[in-house]
C-alpha cells in the first residue's frame, strides 16, 4: 500500500492534539438554583471538555472523535493498493479499428477481442472512474467522452464496427493525450495489434501509456499489385501477390474484367516475404479489372484489388503553388486525383505535348508555362501558352455574368469578393465562361491535344475558397481538362473521404449495407465506403460504381508488434497492467459512520 | 388587611371541624366533646346519686317513678391544640405561585377551621429564628394569624433546616395535638423528624407542597446546581438518565415522608403545582376527612 498524499497524515497529530486539548479544557458550567440538591445524582458525563489539566479520563466520545479524525486523515492521504486491470481513475481507451484488426488469428477477430477487452474494462471500472473511448480508424473518432455511465458506454462500444481502412492511430493517440495528458493519474490504453504507421509528434504528457497487444500470428497473403500495361503483344493485365507471413502460403486467384471472370489460377506456396506475379492478356475494351484471392490467411480485406482503366477515373495532378490549403483540400477530396505539389514545374514536364507524368497541371498564382500535360488549370497570371494575354489588373471587380456550360454548372460568382483580378484579352481559342466588370473571369480553351482553363484571379486574393462554388468549379474543371464527362467508375481506399458535386440525396450501397447521403451545399462528401468491395452510388437516375480496395502493404503485414516506439520511448506490450486502486471512499464512509455513532452517543447522553 | 382567603373559601370552611384520629386531652374548656364527663348539653349517662352531687343534674322523673335518686351526667367539652408549622425556608420560594403562598393559604384555612371550632392554634414558622407567637383561640384570633402568616418571608440564608426545626419542636414541651406541617419536605432527615413528632404523641398532618418544576425539572446540559437551602453545590450533566434518577429519588423521598406520617397516625397529602385552593379544600381536606 502506498499514499498519494502522504503529507495529509501529518495533520493527524496536531488535530488529535486539539481534540484532546478540548477535552482537557475546563468547561464553565451553568449555575442553576434548585430547592434541594440531595435528590440529584452527582453524575457528570464527559460529553464535552470538562476539566482543565486534570487527568484524561476514558471517554467513548473522545475515542470516536479520534477514530473519525484518523479515518479522515488516512483517507485524505489517498491510500492506494496495486491491482491488475486495464483502467485507472481516468482512462482513455484507444480502439484500433483498422483493416489489420480484422485478422482472425484470435477468434472471432482481433477487433472483437479488443472490443471484449474494452467492454471488460468498462464493466470493471469503479464508481468514480472516468473512461473515454476513441476509435482509431481512417480518422479518429471519439465514441464517448470521459464519463462513467457504464450502460451507455457499453451500448456505444457495441455499435463500433471494424473497418477495412488504414488506421490513423497516431492521430487517435494525440487526441487521447489532448484529452487527459494534463491530468495526474490518467492512463491511455491502446488496444491494437501495433500495425500502423510509426507515430511521431506524440507526447503522452502526464498520462501513462499502456499498450495491449492483440494478435499472435502473421499468416497473410495480399494482392500487392493489379494494373494494365501496353506491351508489344497488346494490353496485359498484371497481378502481384505478396506473402507477409513467416511461412509459405498458397491459394487461388481469380481475375475479372468488367465483372466477368477472365482467369482463375492456383497460387503456389509463396515463400515468406516473397512475391508472386501473374500476367494475362487484358480483354479489349474492358475498363474495370478486379482480382480476388482465396487463401487460408488471417486477413481477407486485402485479398481484393481493383484497377480502373479509364482516363477519367484517375488523374495525376501536379499543383504548382507557393501553398494553398484550400486548393489542396479541394483537389484531395476528388476521388480521381493523385496529387503532387511543387513550387515550380519540373523541367521534364515542360515543353511540348504528351509524354509527361501528369494528366493535369494546376498553376496557382504562378505564371502558366507550357507543359506536357493534357490539361492545364491556371489561377491568376496567364502565360505564353494561356488562352488569353494579360493586359493589366483591376481591383474589386463586380461579377456580371456566366455562361450556361458544364464548366460553370453549379458555380455562382455572385457576391464573391475578389481583391485583384488580372485583366486579359482572350486568344482565338479562348472562350469566355464568366465575366466581371474588369473583363473575362473564366476562360476555357479546347484543342484536340490540350484543354486549358484560365481563372483570372488567385483564390487567396478572394473569398471564393470559402464558397460552395469553389470545389464545384474545381471538379468541373477537372472533368473538362480530363476530357469530358467524369468516369462512371471510381476506385477509392476504404474509409477515404471523397466528394462529388451533387445537390440532392444519394444512396451508397455496398457490402456493409446501404447508406443515405445528404449533400453539404452543392457537394456530396462520401465517408461511408469503409468496406472492401464494389459499391453502387446512386445519384438520381445515374449510378456510379465505387470500387473500394485496401491495397496497403502496411495493413497487410499483420504481424503484431510487441513493442511500439511511442511518446519518446518504447512502449512494451503488457498482458494485464497494474493499476492503483484508491480506497479513500470506504474510509470516508467509515468516518461518516463513526461520526454518526458519536452523534448518537452524544445525543443519548445529553 | 389581607385575610389570605376569599369570602367564598370562608363560607366553604364555616361549620367544619378538625377531625383528629387521636384523642387529645384539652387544657381549657372548649367546644369539642370529650370522653370525660363534664358540663355540657350533650347527655352522656346515668349514675347513682352520692352526697354532695349537684342537685341540678338529679333526674327528677326517675326519682318520682322509681323513688331512686339518679344523676344525669354530660360529656365534657375541651379544646384541641393545632400546631401550625409553616416552612419558611428559601426552598419554599420556588414555584409559580411560590409554594410559600400556597402554604400560607392552606395553613390559614385549617387554622380558621380550628379557631372557629374553639380549638387552640399554635402558629410557628420553621426555618426562621423568631419568637413563637402566642396561641390563638376563637374566631377573633384569625386576623392575628393572617397577619402573622402574611408577614412571613424566607430568610436570605437558611437559619435552620426543616428536620432540625421539627426535632426542636418535638423536643419542646408543646402540648400534644395536631401538628400541621406545611412544607415541601425537601430535607433528607425530614422523615426521621416526623417520626420523632409521632413519638411525642402528636398527630402529624403533612401537606407536602411541590411545584411542577420540582416534579419534572426542565434542565439540560452541564450544570452546577446551587442548593436553595444552602447546601453544597453539585455538578451534574442533566440528561435523560439523570432526570430519571432524580424523579426516582424524589418519589422514594416522598414515600418515606408519607410512611413516617402514617406511622404517627397522621395524614399526608402531596399537593403539586398551583392547584386551586377551593379544589384542595374540597377534594383533599373535606373528602379525605381532614375536616368534617
Amino acid at each position: 500500500m502506498s499514499f498519494q498524499n502522504g503529507a495529509a497524515l501529518a495533520w493527524l497529530i496536531p488535530l488529535a492534539g486539539i481534540i484532546i486539548l478540548l477535552y482537557l479544557l475546563k468547561m464553565r458550567r451553568r449555575d442553576v438554583r434548585v430547592p434541594a440538591t440531595f435528590l440529584w445524582p452527582a453524575r457528570v458525563e464527559e460529553i464535552r471538555a470538562n476539566a482543565l489539566f486534570q487527568k484524561l479520563r476514558p471517554n467513548w466520545l473522545l475515542f470516536l472523535q479520534l477514530l473519525a479524525l484518523a479515518l479522515v486523515c488516512f483517507g485524505m492521504a489517498r491510500p492506494q493498493t496495486q491491482q491488475k486491470g486495464l483502467t485507472g481513475e481516468i482512462t482513455v481507451l484507444v480502439l484500433d479499428s483498422s483493416a489489420s484488426m480484422s485478422a482472425t488469428d484470435i477468434a472471432p477477430s482481433r477487433f472483437e477481442e479488443a472490443k471484449k477487452l474494452a467492454k471488460e474494462a468498462i464493466q470493471s471500472s469503479r464508481a468514480g472512474d472516468r473512461l473515454a473511448l476513441i476509435e482509431a480508424g481512417a480518422t479518429p473518432k471519439v465514441i464517448f467522452p470521459l464519463g462513467n455511465d457504464q450502460a451507455k458506454q457499453v451500448r456505444l462500444l457495441d455499435a463500433v464496427k471494424p473497418t477495412d481502412s488504414e488506421g490513423e492511430v497516431g492521430d487517435a493517440l494525440r487526441l487521447a493525450a489532448a484529452l487527459v495528458g494534463t491530468q495526474d493519474g490518467a492512463r491511455i490504453v491502446l488496444l491494437s495489434d501495433g500495425v500502423f504507421e510509426k507515430v511521431t509528434n506524440f507526447t503522452r504528457g502526464k498520462a501513462a501509456l499502456v499498450y495491449k497487444s492483440i494478435g499472435d500470428q502473421d499468416d497473410n497473403l495480399s494482392i500487392s499489385a493489379l494494373g494494365t500495361a501496353e506491351t508489344a503483344t497488346g494490353r496485359q493485365l498484371f497481378c502481384g501477390i505478396k506473402n507477409h507471413s513467416s511461412k509459405p502460403i498458397d491459394g487461388s486467384l481469380t481475375l475479372y474484367a468488367d465483372g466477368e471472370a477472365i482467369a482463375s489460377t492456383k497460387v503456389p506456396g509463396i515463400a515468406p516475404n516473397g512475391q508472386w506475379g501473374h500476367t494475362i492478356a487484358a480483354p479489349a475494351g474492358a475498363k474495370v479489372f478486379e482480382a480476388k484471392l482465396t487463401a487460408s490467411d488471417m486477413l481477407k480485406s486485402d485479398n481484393y484489388a481493383v484497377s480502373i482503366n479509364d482516363p477519367g477515373a484517375s488523374l495525376r495532378v501536379l499543383l504548382v503553388s507557393k501553398g494553398n490549403p484550400f486548393l489542396e483540400k479541394a483537389l484531395f477530396l476528388d476521388p480521381r486525383v493523385t496529387l503532387d505539389r511543387t513550387t515550380e514545374v519540373p523541367p521534364q514536364e515542360m515543353g511540348g505535348i504528351g509524354g509527361g507524368t501528369y494528366d493535369v497541371v494546376v498553376f496557382d498564382g504562378i505564371e502558366e508555362q507550357p507543359v506536357k500535360a493534357r490539361g492545364v488549370i491556371t489561377f491568376g497570371s496567364p502565360g505564353p501558352s494561356s488562352p488569353a494575354k494579360a493586359t493589366g489588373s483591376a481591383a474589386k471587380p463586380q461579377f456580371l455574368s456566366a455562361e450556361k456550360s458544364d464548366l460553370m454548372r453549379g458555380v455562382d460568382f455572385e457576391g464573391v469578393f475578389i481583391e485583384k483580378q488580372t485583366q486579359v484579352q482572350p486568344t482565338a481559342t479562348g472562350k469566355v465562361q464568366a465575366e466581371t466588370s474588369a473583363g473575362p473571369l473564366v476562360i476555357s480553351s479546347e484543342r484536340p491535344d490540350k484543354r486549358q482553363i484560365l481563372v483570372t484571379f488567385e483564390p487567396l486574393n478572394s473569398d471564393f475558397p470559402l464558397q460552395v462554388g469553389f470545389p464545384i468549379l474545381l471538379a468541373n474543371a477537372l472533368d473538362f481538362v480530363a476530357g469530358g464527362n467524369s468516369s462512371q467508375a471510381l476506385a477509392v481506399k476504404p474509409g477515404q473521404p471523397f466528394s462529388l458535386p451533387w445537390t440532392k440525396e444519394a444512396q451508397l450501397t455496398g457490402p456493409s449495407g446501404t447508406h443515405t447521403l445528404s449533400p453539404t451545399g452543392s457537394t456530396l462528401v462520401i465517408r461511408e465506403a469503409k468496406t472492401v468491395g464494389k459499391h453502387a452510388l446512386k445519384l438520381g437516375e445515374t449510378t456510379k460504381d465505387i470500387y473500394v480496395a485496401l491495397k496497403s502493404d502496411r495493413e497487410s503485414n499483420i504481424e503484431p508488434a510487441k513493442n511500439l516506439p511511442l511518446g519518446g520511448g518504447e512502449v512494451k506490450a503488457t498482458q494485464t497492467p497494474l493499476r492503483f486502486a484508491d480506497f479513500w471512499r470506504p474510509l470516508a464512509l467509515l468516518a461518516l459512520l463513526v461520526l454518526a455513532g458519536e452523534w448518537w452517543l452524544f445525543a443519548r447522553r445529553s | 388587611m389581607n385575610l389570605l382567603l376569599d369570602p367564598r373559601e370562608f363560607r366553604l370552611l364555616d361549620g367544619l371541624r378538625l377531625n383528629p384520629r387521636k384523642y387529645f386531652q384539652g387544657r381549657v374548656r372548649g367546644e369539642r366533646l370529650t370522653k370525660k364527663k363534664g358540663i355540657s348539653i350533650e347527655f352522656a349517662d346515668y349514675r347513682e346519686y352520692t352526697e354532695g352531687d349537684d342537685l341540678r343534674h338529679l333526674d327528677w322523673n326517675v326519682l318520682a317513678r322509681l323513688d331512686t335518686p339518679v344523676m344525669r351526667t354530660y360529656q365534657d367539652e375541651e379544646d384541641l391544640a393545632l400546631h401550625l408549622l409553616l416552612d419558611v425556608s428559601p426552598s419554599m420560594e420556588f414555584g409559580d405561585p411560590p409554594k410559600l403562598d400556597t402554604a400560607k393559604q392552606l395553613g390559614a384555612a385549617i387554622a380558621y377551621v380550628a379557631l372557629n371550632g374553639g380549638d387552640a392554634v399554635f402558629p410557628r414558622a420553621l426555618g426562621l429564628r423568631q419568637q413563637t407567637p402566642r396561641p390563638l383561640r376563637g374566631r377573633v384570633g384569625y386576623p392575628r394569624l393572617a397577619t402573622w402568616a402574611e408577614n412571613l418571608k424566607p430568610p436570605e440564608q437558611t437559619a435552620e433546616t426543616l428536620s432540625k426545626a421539627l426535632k426542636a419542636f418535638a423536643a419542646s414541651s408543646a402540648r400534644a395535638g395536631i401538628v400541621l406541617i406545611l412544607s415541601d419536605g425537601l430535607d433528607p432527615e425530614a422523615p426521621n423528624a416526623i417520626r420523632a413528632l409521632g413519638g411525642r404523641g402528636h398527630e402529624v398532618w403533612l401537606l407536602q407542597l411541590l411545584s411542577d418544576v420540582e416534579m419534572d425539572p426542565d434542565l439540560e446540559g452541564d450544570l452546577r446546581l446551587l442548593d436553595g437551602e444552602g447546601g453544597l453545590p453539585i455538578e451534574i450533566t442533566a440528561n435523560g438518565m439523570v432526570l430519571k434518577e432524580y424523579r426516582k429519588r424524589l418519589q422514594a423521598h416522598n414515600e418515606q415522608l408519607a410512611e413516617a406520617v402514617r406511622r404517627s397516625g397522621g395524614r399526608y397529602e402531596l399537593i403539586v403545582g398551583n392547584k386551586p385552593m377551593e379544589k384542595v379544600l374540597k377534594d383533599v381536606l373535606k373528602r379525605q376527612g381532614w375536616l368534617t
